[in-house]
Formats: structure tokens, C-alpha cells, sequence
């Protein structure tokens, strides 16, 4: 569906991406990560003709995109970055121009215009000029125009990207609908929140290299590293804290409050429980014992900062 | 994949994509406030054209009483078709109404006797003598007369549509500006390219459509300035200069040629505002600078797209103006150029093929970045 064959992209000495492979099955969705400047939105520029690659190859539904970059994006909708539209149109006429370019007939296009209008919530903004929209509007409008075809692959260049809270929560809605119909959709994302919710694997790259590729819940278990969220019924000592310090296998320990600190901790779910029981009988008494922090972010830091 | 997806449509071909391009590329120049600023422009310039000569008292036409004829006699009294030419007599009009003309001598009335006195001449060749054009050819001895005349007079057509078109070359140079200058380069810098480059479109057909309404809005407002001076020209003088079908392919034509350099400049820069500038001071400073050098060093460039240009005004002038030059003391010989027609057609041609084959290069090499 989406292969990467060593793709490389040079940008004078540096190499935004550098010999990266990866081949992504049909009706997945995958989360692209890695921190700025890893290389993920020039991978999606290469994929989507905005850029040419210096080196390798890159396939969309089995065509070249670099190549034969018309062919190949015929079945592809992509939002990549937050896009700009043509401020002189309205939504209804900016899906008609980018759907007649792909050959859409009229019938289809006002049906479909409509559909996808309604999917994102711009149903009631139809025939008001872009100009005027707020950029989450615009962010809405971008994945109604990638959809307005019904391709069979989706690129989103960080989809939530700059939106207020409810906008992100709106678009990683459309998304995890989008999922329940079987697109493959290829997404990049540094949120690692909104990959594990919505993704089904990751591949995570730094320096434009692949780092790692595998399934959301490999992934997560690819780490021991846990962060613990303690509470103790009353003031925990300085002392107590620094008890907590030396116990096996903690890495760090960070006061939040009087009563509460975030232990770092590296194990297994028995040395977990371990942990639990030298806390306890250090005399504190505690109330609170909770994992915080997301496994898949976990697993991000160790391997960014092994890779660094 | 969707869970019904639509059977998979046939991409439009090339050819089927330019017009859509130009389609919707148009409705951003229709919807403009560039084009209603050059439509004001073309209104404005026409009206002040048109009503400040006759505010400051040069009328487009009138009749004048009693206005003195400035007799000159011919050295030796030629003979021409039957008559015998003694001297010839010009007013100070250049276009006056034959059938309105009337002459007096010391005051008294002169009748032409059917040519025994004198004949209206409207051109300036008289058997083989040269006279000055539109003058009175005294067929009988003048000695020792003063000549006044009466006549109902006008501007001629070249004069009015000359005195428009001094304009014309500017405008096109406004509408390479307003409609060419930014078209490439605002889709990368107002990231309008990040919707319609992943789209199955491939760059020259986005660039020929693009280029296609550029030049549709840009012909819109020079036919508009056309339309305005022929209507003029119908309403004051009741006729059309016979320039104007040329004049009108040669604006044309500039057009297509100054649009085209203003899609590689708009194609070359990375910002709006300096492809819109650099556009506009290349046509109004940087190429002028080319055709006063020209007449300066007195050698003739033809190969000036704004030397090239000015055809358009000068197929306006009959006889069509010929190079001249002149020797000023201290400074050497000044040239006065005209391109001729067929040149300055070839000339536009060249300019445009190699212009759009440079921005479109340009335009497919360019990349999104940042």
C-alpha cells in the first residue's frame, strides 16, 4: 500500500532523511513519530510530490510517486501541515475545483461535497468564503478535501497540529472514524497520546533514520520504564523522599506536592509491586499508587535518547 | 480503503486539468481587488485623457472664423493635371472639414471656381513636388494678398488615439504586475501549495492554467482600455484610426511577453511583495534604462521587449515613423528608434517561449520547503 524503499533527502550537509525504509499494509492506520526535525514532514512532502527525494524510492498503491507522481496520488487525500486554502472560494467551490481534478463528475461531487462537509462539521460554512474561517475550520475543511474522493490512502502531516483542545479532540474524532472504515491513513505525529489512541502500529525515527516499527502494543512493552504517581496520607518527608531515592531499580524521584511525588522507575510489574511494599515499609503510609504518563511516550524518550 | 469504496474514476488527462486550473484561477482574479483597481485605472486614465485637453482649451474639434492662412509661394510655378500651383497656404489645423472651408482674400470672399483659385490638398505629395499635408494650393498668383479662412476642424484619429495609447504600454505593464507577478510565487509563500500540489495535477499543467487566467484578466482590462478609446474615438470624431486592429494584436502580444517575464521573476523569488516589485521596476526602470542606452550610444536594440513594445503606439502614426538621428554638439549623435511592426512581433514571440520555458522549468523545480 505504502512502501518506502531507502528514501533519502538532503538539505545541503544535513540529511532530513536518511536510508529510510518502510512498508506500511493496507487498512492500518500508523503513527509516523519523532521529535522536530526528525525528518517526518519531509518523508510526507516526498510522499505527497511537494519535494523530491535525493535518493530511493517511494511507492503509493504500488506507483512510484516520484515518478509518476500524478498516478500515484490519484488515491491518495493528504493534509500535510496546516494548508492554506484559496480565500476566495468557499468550501463548496474548493472541494469542486480539487474534485474535478481528480475527474469527479458533478452528481458525485455535490453528494460528496455534502458528505464530507458534514463529517467534519463545516456543513453550515458550505458557501462562505474561506478567507474568513478560523484555522481549525481550515485544519476541518483540509481533511474534508482529502476525503472528498474516498481515496484508499490517507497522509496527515500532524493533523492536530495548532488546534485548541476542542479541535484536536474534533479531529482526532474524524480520524478514529476514518479507522473504523478501514483507510490505511499514514499519520505524523509528535502527540504520542493521540497515536496510541488512534493508531494501530508506530514507527518512530530521529535523524531521519527508522528507529523502530511495530505495533502499539509491542511497542509498549518495549520499555521498563514507568513513571508512579505516590501519595501519602500526610506530609512526606524530605527523608522519606530520599529513602524512596535508594530503593532498587528507581531512577528518580520528583515532589509534586507536600503529599505527592512521581517516582521514575525501570522494572517489571513484580518489582513494581516490590516497589509498593519498600515504600510502605519505609512507615509511610500511602494512599495513592498509580502509573502516569503514557507507556508509548516512555518508550519515545528511551529510544530518542538512545538514539541521541 | 473506504468500507464502499467508489468504483476508481479515469484522471482527468492534462489537456481536461488546464482548463479547470484556469477556471478556478480566474474566479481569484474576478473575485479581486486588483482587477476593480485596474478597472478604476483604465476609467480614470481614459476620462482624464479625454476631458483635460479641452478643460485647458484644446478642444477635439470646432470651428474656427477668420483664422490666418500662412501663404508660402513656390519657387517656380509648377504645373499639375491642368493647373498651375503658385504658392500653398496651411492654417493651423491639421484636420479641417473641405466641404466647411471657406477663404477670403483682403477680406472678401475667395471661391476655389472649381479649382481656377485654389484646392483643398490633404496630402503631401503634389505632382511630384512636395507640399506640407492638409494645405490650401493656390492654383492662381497670390502677390500681394492676405489669405483668411473659415472651416469646421477636428483632431485627426491618429492624433486622438495616439495621445490614449501614450498610456497603453504602462497598463500592460500594470497587468503583467498585478496578475503575473505573484501567481507562482503565493502558492509557496501563502502555502496555498500545500493543498493543490498533492493533488494528481502535475506542475506544468497548474502552470498553464495559471498563466492562461493571469493573461485572460490582464486582456480584460486592456480590451476595457481599447473598448474605452474606440468608443471615444466614435463619439467625438465619428471614426477609427486604421491602427487600431494592429495596435490591438500588438498590445496583445506585449501582453503574452511581459506576462510570461512576470511568471519568471514570480517563479525565481521566494516572496510576493519583491516579485511584484521587481515585475514592476523591471518593465518601468530596468528595461528603459536598455532603450535610453540605445539611443544614447545611437545603436539600435531591437531585441528590448519595452523597445519591442512600443510598437503598439507607433502603428498609430502614419506614416509609420522612421529612425532618425541627431548630432548635438558636444555629445554626439542621439538616436530616435522605432521597432519596426514585424520585428517587435518577433521580438514579443521570442520572449514569451523563452520565458514561460524558463518559469516553467523554475516553477517544476521548486520545492516546498519550511
Amino acid at each position: 500500500m505504502i512502501e518506502i524503499q531507502n528514501l533519502t533527502k538532503t538539505f545541503g550537509p544535513i540529511r532530513a532523511v536518511d536510508d529510510l525504509t518502510l512498508s506500511v499494509p493496507r487498512g492500518i492506520t500508523i503513527g509516523f513519530l519523532g521529535p522536530n526535525g526528525a525528518g517526518k514532514t519531509t518523508t510526507i512532502k516526498i510522499l505527497t510530490n511537494l519535494i523530491a527525494s535525493t535518493d530511493g524510492k517511494a511507492f503509493l498503491n504500488g506507483i512510484d510517486v516520484i515518478a509518476h507522481p500524478k498516478e500515484a496520488l490519484s488515491n491518495v487525500g493528504a493534509v500535510v501541515e496546516t494548508p492554506e486554502f484559496y480565500p476566495y472560494l468557499t468550501p463548496l467551490e474548493t472541494l469542486a475545483y480539487l474534485g474535478r481534478l481528480r475527474g469527479m463528475d458533478s452528481k458525485s461531487l455535490t453528494m460528496r461535497s455534502h458528505e464530507v462537509l458534514s463529517e467534519v462539521k463545516l456543513d453550515e460554512w458550505r458557501k462562505t468564503r474561506v478567507g474568513k474561517f478560523s484555522k481549525g475550520m481550515k485544519q476541518r475543511l483540509a481533511i474534508a478535501q482529502a476525503l472528498l474522493h474516498e481515496p484508499e490512502i490517507l497522509i496527515f502531516d500532524e493533523p492536530t497540529s495548532g488546534l485548541d483542545p476542542r479541535g484536536m479532540v474534533e479531529v482526532r474524532e474524524i480520524i478514529r472514524s476514518l479507522k473504523r472504515k478501514h483507510y490505511t491513513i499514514f499519520m505524523s505525529s509528535h502527540l504520542l497520546g493521540e497515536v496510541q489512541e488512534t493508531c494501530d502500529k508506530a514507527a518512530l525515527i530521529d535523524k531521519g533514520k527508522l528507529l523502530v516499527y511495530d505495533s502499539i502494543d509491542h511497542l509498549k512493552g518495549l520499555t521498563k520504564v514507568a513513571k508512579i504517581e505516590i501519595v501519602t496520607v500526610g506530609e512526606a518527608s524530605e527523608a522519606l523522599i530520599n529513602t524512596i531515592r535508594g530503593i532498587k531499580n528507581v531512577r528518580a524521584v520528583d515532589r509534586v506536592n507536600g503529599r505527592t511525588f512521581v517516582v521514575t522507575f525501570e522494572g517489571s510489574e513484580t518489582e513494581r509491586a516490590d516497589l509498593l511494599r519498600s515504600v510502605q515499609a519505609t512507615g509511610a503510609s500511602v494512599s495513592g499508587f498509580a502509573s502516569v504518563g503514557l507507556p508509548l511516550e516512555m518508550m519515545y524518550m528511551d529510544l530518542i535518547k538512545e538514539s541521541r | 480503503m473506504a468500507e464502499e469504496p467508489l468504483p476508481r474514476r479515469r484522471l482527468p488527462t492534462d489537456l481536461v486539468q488546464v482548463p479547470i486550473v484556469w477556471t478556478y484561477e480566474l474566479l481569484k482574479y474576478l473575485r479581486s481587488r486588483r482587477l476593480v483597481a485596474a478597472i478604476i485605472l483604465v476609467i480614470a486614465v481614459l476620462s482624464l485623457i479625454y476631458f483635460l485637453p479641452p478643460a485647458f482649451g484644446h478642444a477635439y474639434k470646432g470651428t474656427d472664423v477668420n483664422a490666418y492662412v500662412t501663404v508660402t509661394p513656390v519657387p517656380v510655378p509648377i504645373e499639375f493635371q491642368g493647373v498651375t500651383v503658385h504658392a500653398y497656404g496651411l492654417v493651423n489645423r491639421t484636420n479641417l472639414d473641405p466641404a466647411t472651408l471657406v477663404l477670403y482674400r483682403d477680406g472678401q470672399p475667395f471661391p476655389s471656381d472649381n479649382g481656377a483659385n485654389w484646392i483643398w490638398s490633404p496630402t503631401i505629395s503634389y505632382g511630384g513636388f512636395s507640399l506640407p499635408a492638409h494645405a490650401i494650393v493656390f492654383t492662381s498668383n497670390v502677390t500681394g494678398y492676405s489669405y483668411t479662412a473659415s472651416f469646421d476642424w477636428s483632431v485627426t484619429t491618429e492624433e486622438f488615439a495616439t495621445m490614449f495609447m501614450i498610456f497603453m504600454n504602462f497598463l500592460v505593464v500594470i497587468c503583467a504586475t498585478f496578475f503575473g507577478a505573484d501567481a507562482i510565487v503565493s502558492e509557496y509563500q501563502y502555502r496555498t501549495g500545500y493543498l493543490i500540489f498533492p493533488n494528481p495535477v502535475k506542475r506544468s499543467t497548474l502552470f498553464f492554467g495559471k498563466y492562461a487566467a493571469s493573461l485572460s484578466a490582464g486582456m480584460m482590462v486592456v480590451v476595457l482600455f481599447y473598448a474605452g478609446v474606440i468608443l471615444l474615438s466614435f463619439l467625438t470624431l465619428g471614426e477609427l484610426d486604421k491602427g487600431f486592429g494592429l495596435s490591438i494584436a500588438l498590445a496583445a502580444e506585449y501582453l503574452v511577453a511581459a506576462m510570461a517575464v512576470a511568471y519568471v521573476v514570480s517563479s525565481l523569488l521566494k516572496g510576493s511583495t519583491g516579485a511584484l516589485v521587481l515585475t514592476f521596476f523591471l518593465f518601468l526602470l530596468i528595461l528603459p534604462i536598455i532603450d535610453n542606452v540605445s539611443a544614447f550610444t545611437n545603436v539600435k536594440i531591437d531585441g528590448s521587449l519595452t523597445f519591442a513594445g512600443g510598437a503598439l503606439r507607433y502603428v498609430l502614426i502614419h506614416p509609420y515613423p522612421v529612425d532618425s538621428s541627431q548630432t548635438i554638439p558636444g555629445f554626439g549623435s542621439i538616436g530616435q528608434f522605432y521597432p519596426s511592426p514585424e520585428t517587435a512581433a518577433i521580438v514579443m514571440a521570442a520572449y514569451t517561449v523563452v520565458a514561460i520555458a524558463i518559469s516553467l522549468v523554475l516553477f517544476k523545480r521548486k520545492q516546498l520547503v519550511g
